[in-house]
């Protein structure tokens, strides 16, 4: 049952509705023993009062008798069954009786007795008058008896089953006005979108239901700031290709209106390069658009940072001909297996060392390193002897066109926002520091140490 | 005509600056914002083309602190950006006017030369004085309805002098005009040049004015 308004009715309701069975069968049973009790006194007090009428007359009851025979309760009220009754001697002569009286002898057991038979079912008692010399028997018919004890336990259950479907209304309302706050929050939540994300209100919130909305106000946030990054992410994409296709188009032009040879070859020239560059700007788009939907790595294996640093390395220097720093690794022969993407690695190291590459001066030198970490991991590190980065702006660097420095040098912006994805996805982190002797370390930190083979 | 051109990016500047020199400019490249107040600071410039987008200091900053240092040269903003908020806020701090990236070099051209016009204070696109006439959108030039053959040089210097009709342009203030740094300039050059236009415009065209300058000849 999936409605939380229907489950509490019915639990509430059916637990009353037992709890009301159960009181009114305990109520109805004890009402009824109560009155037949109650009747079986009024029996005793009839018994001993008509014992002691007949003690004191008993040469003298013809008249009484007869008088006493003429006895009857009132016929339509159910709580004056009519007492019956024989008068008679310890010998068991009968000197009266009323009209209704079972025919019993009135030498039966003295005390109280249920007679049953066919044509009716009695009451019994027999009372004995202390010398034995008089006997008095009292009986009610069984029946109206039992009428009479079952009219006492109905009219004590009456009000229980009047006030029962009451109650049941009332639980009914208060279930539905309690849950209501529920309902409220349902349309509130349905009255969000896209471009309205604004926290629920707090106020009216019962505190059951206060951690429910904490919770989805912050997924509201997460949400907010997802799409909000996203979007800036694509204008800020746009907006970073303008330019470069601003300089391919003006260059163009140029070269159109150029008067000599020259100065058109230069302006094809530089067309050229304002196209390299757009295609380098939208395969680092493409790459950090793979990589955002992805939550883990899709496929990590132990890889050899040894063989990764100089695949990556063979590539840098096959691509970059004319060099003017010296790029080398120290990674020893032992250096360390990881578990991880070796593409994506090798596309993060890569990154770093293009990086160094670009914001350091002629002859300065880059280093790749294999630094320790707490708790058993490593960092891969590219180290230069460059000018660095603002302290200012090294919190910054992971961030989508940021660039470290003053933006002379071609860097899309985007080069160290794959690193950190990368680096997230691996489980670790993008580090950069400025190193105190001099020059720059940018690390792919948090890499877990693969077991060996 | 001497242009400031304020733009980080190394591929788009050199594209301006090369297309602005094809149309007889000259040019000042520098590529960030502190560059550029100096550059206003120290010279005068008929235009300026600012990119909103520099590094450091933005655009925005530069053209407010330019404008309420009393800088009154045009500025043309060039910009990634076209949201109707970033095209009030470029016009709002000062700039005459306004092109997004990606552009087109003849507009911004023509622009330029609009936004060089409204400042000179002369409404016809077309400069003339006693009969010569100066069409600064195709850069030719006439005599009396004769097309005459200018040097680049003298045609911007030409320009000038018509641009500034009745004002007396100083040498200094001519090479100002005529020349960006890093072009050569000789000392002598601004009277070559004079020189060559009166050969080819009549000697009474350019009246020297001894220890002042230079001013375009009376009407007569």
């Amino acid at each position: 049952m999936r409605s939380l308004r229907w489950r509490l009715l019915a639990a509430v309701s059916v637990a009353v509705l037992l709890l009301w069975l159960l009181t009114a069968w305990f109520s109805y049973t004890k009402a009824q023993h109560e009155a037949e009790e109650l009747m079986d006194g009024s029996l005793a007090q009839t018994g001993r009062l008509l014992l002691a009428i007949t003690q004191h007359n008993d040469d003298d009851l013809g008249k009484l008798a007869s008088r006493l025979a003429t006895v009857r309760g009132a016929a339509d009220n159910v709580y004056e069954p009519p007492l019956e009754f024989q008068l008679g001697l310890g010998d068991g002569t009968i000197l009266a009786r009323s009209i209704g009286a079972p025919d019993l002898p009135v030498l039966g057991v003295p005390g109280y007795s249920d007679i049953l038979r066919k044509d009716g079912s009695w009451r019994v008692l027999n009372v004995v008058s202390g010398d034995g010399r008089h006997r008095v028997q009292v009986s009610q018919s069984i029946g109206l008896r039992d009428r009479a004890a079952l009219e006492v336990a109905g009219q004590t259950i009456l009000p229980l089953a009047i006030i029962t479907p009451v109650l049941l209304l009332l639980i009914y309302v208060s279930v539905v006005k309690a849950l209501d706050p529920l309902n409220r929050l349902a349309r509130d939540v349905a009255a969000r979108s896209a471009d309205n994300l604004a926290a629920l209100s707090r106020e009216d919130v019962p505190n059951e239901v206060g951690p429910l909305v904490a919770a989805i106000n912050r997924l509201f946030l997460r949400v907010a700031r997802a799409l909000d990054y996203e979007r800036r992410f694509t204008a800020d994409a746009a907006h970073e290709l303008r330019t470069p296709l601003a300089a391919i188009k003006v260059q163009t032009q140029v070269a159109r209106l150029s008067r000599d040879r020259a100065q058109t070859a230069r302006a094809l020239g530089q067309i050229e390069c304002g196209v390299d560059r757009a295609t380098r700007l939208v395969e680092q788009l493409l790459r950090l658009a793979r990589l955002d939907p992805l939550n883990v790595l899709p496929d990590p294996q132990p890889l050899d940072l040894l063989s990764l640093t100089e695949g990556t390395l063979a590539n840098v220097l096959a691509a970059n001909p004319a060099l003017t720093q010296t790029v080398r690794h120290e990674l020893p022969p032992g250096a360390p297996r990881v578990c991880g993407d070796a593409d994506l690695l090798g596309i993060a190291l890569r990154n770093l060392i293009d990086n160094a590459l670009r914001y350091t001066p002629a002859g300065s030198s880059i280093v790749i390193r294999v630094e320790d970490e707490e708790g058993g991991r490593v960092c891969l590190c590219v180290r230069d002897d460059g000018p660095g980065v603002p302290d200012e702006l090294i919190a910054r660097l992971g961030e989508r066109f940021v660039r470290g420095r003053d933006t002379l040098a071609e860097g899309s912006g985007l080069g160290l926002a794959i690193v950190s994805r990368i680096m997230q996805l691996h489980g670790g982190r993008f580090s950069a520091r400025n190193l105190a002797t001099g020059g720059f370390a940018a690390c792919l930190c948090g890499l877990v140490r693969a077991e060996p083979v | 005509m001497r242009i400031l051109l304020v733009e980080d990016d190394a591929l788009l500047g050199d594209g301006i600056r090369a297309g602005l020199e094809l149309d007889a400019y000259a040019v000042d490249w520098v590529r960030n914002g502190e560059q550029a107040l100096h550059a206003l600071d120290s010279h005068s410039y008929e235009a300026c083309i600012l990119d909103l987008g520099l590094p450091g200091k933005d655009g925005i900053a530069v053209l407010k602190e330019a404008r309420s240092a009393g800088d009154r040269t045009p500025v043309l903003v060039l910009t990634a950006r076209d949201t109707r908020e970033d095209k009030i806020g470029g016009l709002d701090a000062g700039a005459d006017d306004y092109l997004t990236k990606p552009f087109d070099l003849g507009e911004l051209q023509a622009r330029l030369r609009a936004l060089i016009r409204r400042t000179s204070g002369t409404a016809r696109p077309v400069l003339e004085h006693r009969g010569v006439v100066l069409d600064p959108s195709t850069k030719r030039v006439t005599a009396d309805g004769c097309e005459v053959t200018l040097s680049a040089r003298e045609y911007a210097l030409l320009q000038d002098l018509l641009s500034h009709p009745g004002h007396i342009r100083s040498r200094a203030q001519l090479e100002e005009s005529l020349y960006a740094w890093g072009d050569e300039t000789g000392s002598n050059t601004v009277e070559v040049y004079i020189h060559h236009l009166r050969k080819k415009l009549g000697a009474d065209f350019i009246r020297t004015v001894r220890g002042f300058g230079y001013q375009l000849g009376v009407e007569g």
